[in-house]
């Protein structure tokens, strides 16, 4: 059992020959294309959240050094599909989709591929195809699952174990499903749910079946649906299990972030004693595209008015471009760094610098 | 359509017309009230470029008009259609009010309940009493992140969870765009 843990395990994760893995996403890939055929189509609700999380998650996963290239286009095409509120959401974690800790973005993304398909296609036909691409995606067959009779078989190639402490979870939830050929196909989405009058879900074996505890189980999965994605949200939660830590996680995350706006607004009001904040002529001369690029340039003005800025803009654009790109991915620090950071955090001021040096020389001059 | 940037870009917009529009009267501000000036904005600015679709920006918008000094501030911040937001805002915040009455008696009962449950049970097997344990732990996060979110208070957990989402990304864009402007303008003001 050691070596196939290995190089199937490997064949999932990131690794260098791109054959094996293709054919794997393929073979994925078809299957993610069929059960969702529909739901990107729905725009509004949340399994096309759910779901693009999957699709990326694949895309990301196979091409893992491409920095700019394919997270760009991808988050092009997949924020057409999405619901406004989201989108925020799923541009803010692209990158971190591309970082690793895959086997369990991997395995959730596979989750959330397949309850999110579970509401739109019949329940028989999802059956199969629920229980392969769980078992095929994860890729941990336990030898009772094996008896599985309907679908295992002709997916899995070979069985492999892997590291139990992972995947153990995991494991006894798909043993319920696998055991009894217990089907399961629910609506995970809150706004979905809205919309159909029932909520299908069929029950697990073992389990309740009354109403009450049926509605609260689906109201369970919501609730962990949405924890799943702030999770994502968050940095440094994806890897903590246990509702209570994340949420604590959360909780510490806000709370900078909040502290980090108080800090930054009393630098503010410490920086600018005499500042005119008249940006009525800028704003009514500048399209909005290059609002955000054009901070140094609308704040100079400010300060030095009688400078002309033009021949600067153009320089400044593509800096400030590329560092707001670059802020999501820094904006994690605590309270403290805020003071520090700056210079950090605008990597690309190089030549801004100099530039800025440039007009206050023009000043002197005037 | 909201790309993180574009949130941005929104945000900055209304924030300096927000600021522009209060510190227009008053020339002679100390820092704090400068400070306060400064975070009232940036708040209103993200609270109407929702509109009220969100519930912590309504109550980001509530909390702001409540006392009366703020609320002449905020009105002026918010400019002309502030009456329409204002209005918007308070005709949700009664039915929330009313939420408030029929949830405070609900979650009275649940903790009787709860208490209840708890004292006959010394001597319970050990994985409820773990479940148990989690669940009053998980509780008692929620409670503190409740307190966090704006208007968290009276939501339950999934719109919790939600309005959290929403506002740990308009936090971030906010902490962002006020980075950059601190950081140029000390730069600026530097030589």
């Amino acid at each position: 059992m050691e070596p196939n843990p290995g190089t199937l395990a490997g064949s999932i994760s990131i690794r260098s020959d791109q054959e094996e893995a293709g054919f794997e996403s393929l073979q994925f890939r078809e299957e993610i294309q069929r059960l969702i055929a529909v739901p990107p189509e729905n725009a509004s609700s949340f399994t096309a959240l759910l779901e693009l999380p999957a699709t990326q998650a694949m895309e990301l996963l196979h091409s893992p050094h491409s920095e700019d290239g394919d997270p760009a286009p991808l988050s092009a095409d997949s924020l057409h599909g999405i619901s406004d509120d989201h989108k925020s959401y799923i541009s803010s974690f692209n990158g971190n989709l591309a970082f690793p800790s895959n086997k369990a973005l991997v395995e959730r993304a596979a989750k959330f591929s397949v309850f999110a398909s579970g509401e739109n296609s019949p329940e028989t036909s999802l059956v199969p195809s629920n229980s392969s691409a769980n078992l095929e995606k994860v890729k941990s067959e336990p030898a009772e699952t094996d008896s599985n009779p309907n679908s295992s078989q002709p997916l899995i190639s070979d069985p492999t174990v892997e590291s139990k402490t992972q995947r153990s979870a995991k494991r006894k939830e798909r043993e319920k499903k696998g055991k009894g050929c217990t089907k399961k196909s629910k609506n995970e989405t809150s706004k979905d749910a809205q919309k159909l009058p029932y909520v299908h879900v069929r029950a697990r074996r073992g389990q309740a079946t009354d109403s009450h505890s049926l509605a609260e189980r689906a109201r369970r999965e919501k609730i962990n649906a949405r924890m799943k994605l702030l999770q994502e949200l968050v940095p440094g939660c994806s890897k903590i299990s246990g509702t209570a830590l994340v949420l604590d996680e959360i909780i510490n995350h806000v709370q900078s972030l909040q502290r980090q706006v108080e800090f930054l607004s009393m630098r503010l009001a410490a920086v600018n004693p005499g500042v005119d904040y008249n940006l009525e002529g800028l704003f009514a001369t500048e399209s909005g595209s290059l609002v955000e690029s054009n901070f140094p340039s609308m704040v100079a003005p400010l300060v030095c008015p009688e400078i002309p800025f033009n021949g600067n803009r153009q320089h400044y654009q593509q800096q400030w471009h590329f560092d707001a790109l670059q802020q999501p991915l820094w904006g994690r620090e605590e309270a403290s760094h805020t003071f520090i950071n700056p210079e950090n955090s605008l990597l690309s001021y190089d030549s801004a610098n100099s530039a800025s040096l440039h007009s206050n020389q023009l000043k002197m001059e005037l | 359509m909201r790309s993180p940037s574009s949130l941005k870009q929104e945000f900055l917009k209304r924030w300096m017309r927000g600021l522009q529009r209060c510190t227009s009267s008053k020339k002679d501000m100390n820092v704090l009230e400068r400070k306060k000036v400064i975070k009232l904005s940036a708040d209103l600015a993200i609270a109407s470029a929702r509109n009220g679709t969100t519930s912590w920006s309504r109550a980001l918008i509530a909390n702001a008009s409540r006392d009366n000094d703020n609320r002449i501030l905020a009105e002026r911040i918010l400019g002309p259609e502030s009456d329409i937001l204002i209005k918007r805002v308070s005709t949700s915040v009664g039915t929330v009010s009313c939420n408030r009455k029929i949830r405070s008696k609900k979650i009275l009962k649940r903790s009787c309940n709860s208490v209840r449950r708890v004292r006959k049970g010394t001597h319970l097997p050990q994985k409820v009493l773990a479940k148990s344990i989690a669940k009053r732990l998980v509780q008692k996060r929620t409670q503190i992140l409740k307190r966090l979110v704006p208007g968290g208070e009276f939501m339950d957990e999934l719109s919790l969870i939600e309005e959290t989402l929403d506002y740990i990304a308009y936090l971030r864009a906010q902490v962002d765009v006020m980075r950059c402007i601190a950081s140029a303008t000390e730069l600026i003001n530097h030589d």
